[in-house]
């Protein structure tokens, strides 16, 4: 045990700039994500075109079953090392699990409800806005939930093509034999995993409460 | 009364499946007996010398072999050693000094060979034979036009921009105890810019296309020559040496004679630029690592060309 906290401390500012790196890239990626997925899944929903809607999905998939330890190899020749081929990377395996949640939460939203607010003088910004964004709400959250999981997972993989990480720990321990390296990098993204999925339940309790304030004011 | 004798037939007849399916696995799951395992590291040259010494030991004894791929570092293939998993590897004199025994502090190339035979018998039961004739260090190097532009020939001439540097090495160098970079800062008294530690495989490319400005290379490696790279001279001598040698389990080698005889033919053979030119013909020509170990064996005269047979 006093080993154990000999080597935290020791190694604590290495620690400390890994699970930085980690945080910065799994952020910026599922933020990246975001920005993207959750417009092209409305736009998605409301294209009159099936084929398109069928090939945005197919591509999505498509990435999505791309080994991620491949797709950051590919990304080499184009991209160089670092984190920017990495971040790019875990945005695009970002994009199918949100876009596809979204989709589906807009779908799932009653037609008789959309009726009623058309019905109501509701224009099409305003019943998405209003009825079906808040209804999808659930939806969309665990899209991004799941999504960030595993994007804090994989982007253990990320240290290989130079950009640090919870990764740097795990390969750098794996290396040279030393286990507390590697356990370090592995708890260290679980805790990532569980403190963030709790922010995140925090943040879908707060957007509930509020959208159903509104609602309930507006209707 | 019928049916529960006729249900309990088919239960154990089904167990008794279950029970042969498993044991077929486990049996084809243990390695045969006679098969030796030879595991190699990460990098081009490791994988070359193993489909060596699996062409040899299968053309000239009993034997099969078996190469393992890709393990992630010398410390990886050691343990796999010491619990039988692996029987035989490239590894390299300076492995003496990553703490597997109590050493006498040395540089001397010759001084390092020889504890590293004597200490590996000793401790840990391995048969370490003499040097295929090459060293594979670390190798400090930068783009050929940095160094002249600014003149550098040795690392020390670097100490003084380090902190302008950005240096590309492998992840798990930075670990190292004995020569990684927590000791190679102390001994040259430097600290770069910025590190990024990767895949080691990717540093040539890496300085080659200007994303970092100095890496730490394997001297054998290829790429130094294609990315027009410069070696700085290690003027402190910080590394220690890295003669390659052949390394087996004693029991194997004591108890099949024949493998140590198939490959002593390569011990002093190999110099370091018949090594960087193999290396040269997987990583810059693309040839299979197997296609290259053959074709080197064949023209040495120590493997029968198949077609001549």
């Amino acid at each position: 045990m006093d080993g154990w906290i000999a080597f935290l401390q020791e190694r604590s500012s290495d620690i400390g700039t890994a699970l930085q790196e980690h945080i910065v890239l799994t952020g910026i990626s599922v933020l990246l994500g975001c920005l993207i997925a959750i417009p092209l899944g409305i736009a998605l929903v409301y294209s009159r075109w099936n084929w398109l809607t069928n090939t945005v999905f197919f591509m999505a998939n498509l990435l999505q079953t791309i080994p991620s330890l491949a797709l950051l190899a590919i990304f080499i020749p184009f991209l160089g090392i670092g984190m920017k081929p990495a971040i790019v990377a875990l945005f695009l395996y970002s994009i199918m699990p949100i876009m596809r949640n979204t989709y589906d939460g807009f779908r799932s939203v009653d037609n008789s409800v959309l009726e009623a607010a058309r019905g109501m003088g509701y224009s099409t910004m305003q019943s998405i806005l209003r009825i079906r964004l808040p209804l999808a709400l659930p939806y969309i959250m665990s899209g991004i939930r799941i999504t960030t999981v595993y994007i804090i997972s994989w982007a253990t993989l990320a240290t290989l093509i130079g950009a640090g990480g919870l990764g740097r720990l795990i390969v750098g321990g794996l290396g040279v034999n030393k286990l507390e390296l590697v356990v370090v990098g592995a708890v260290g993204a679980i805790l990532l995993v569980l403190i963030t999925d709790t922010l995140f339940g925090w943040i879908e309790r707060i957007l509930t409460k509020r959208y159903g304030r509104t609602s309930s004011t507006t209707a | 009364m019928i049916q529960i004798k006729a249900s309990a037939k088919k239960v154990t007849a089904l167990l008794l499946c279950g029970v042969l399916i498993a044991t077929t696995l486990l049996l084809t799951g243990c390695g045969k007996e006679d098969q030796i395992v030879i595991g190699t590291q990460t990098f081009t040259e490791s994988k070359i010398m193993a489909e060596m010494y699996k062409a040899l030991i299968e053309e000239q004894t009993d034997l099969q072999a078996k190469v393992i791929p890709d393990l992630a570092a010398s410390a990886v293939i050691i343990n796999a050693m010491k619990k039988n998993e692996v029987h035989m590897a490239t590894l390299y004199s300076g492995e003496l000094f990553n703490n597997h025994f109590p050493v006498e502090e040395t540089k001397d190339r010759q001084e390092v060979l020889k504890q590293a035979q004597a200490g590996f018998d000793k401790y840990l039961g391995f048969t370490w034979m003499d040097s295929l004739g090459f060293e594979n260090t670390y190798a400090f190097t930068v783009q050929s036009k940095l160094a002249e532009e600014r003149g550098y020939e040795r690392i020390s001439d670097v100490v003084k921009d380090a902190g302008d540097l950005r240096l590309g090495v492998d992840t798990t160098w930075m670990e190292r105890t004995n020569d990684g970079y927590p000791a190679f800062r102390k001994a040259y008294n430097v600290e770069f810019g910025q590190a990024f530690p990767m895949e080691q495989s990717l540093v040539y490319e890496a300085v080659g296309n200007n994303q970092v400005d100095i890496v730490l290379a394997y001297s054998t490696d290829s790429r130094i020559k294609a990315y027009d790279l410069k070696t700085l001279e290690d003027d402190k001598q910080f590394f220690p040496p890295y003669d390659a040698s052949p390394v087996l389990l004693k029991e194997l080698a004591q108890k099949h004679p024949e493998v140590v005889q198939a490959i002593q033919p390569l011990i002093g053979t190999i110099d370091e630029q018949t090594m960087i030119d193999l290396n040269y013909k997987v990583d810059i020509e693309k040839k299979s690592e197997r296609e290259v170990a053959i074709e080197y064996l064949e023209q040495q005269g120590l493997l029968v060309k198949k077609n001549e047979k």
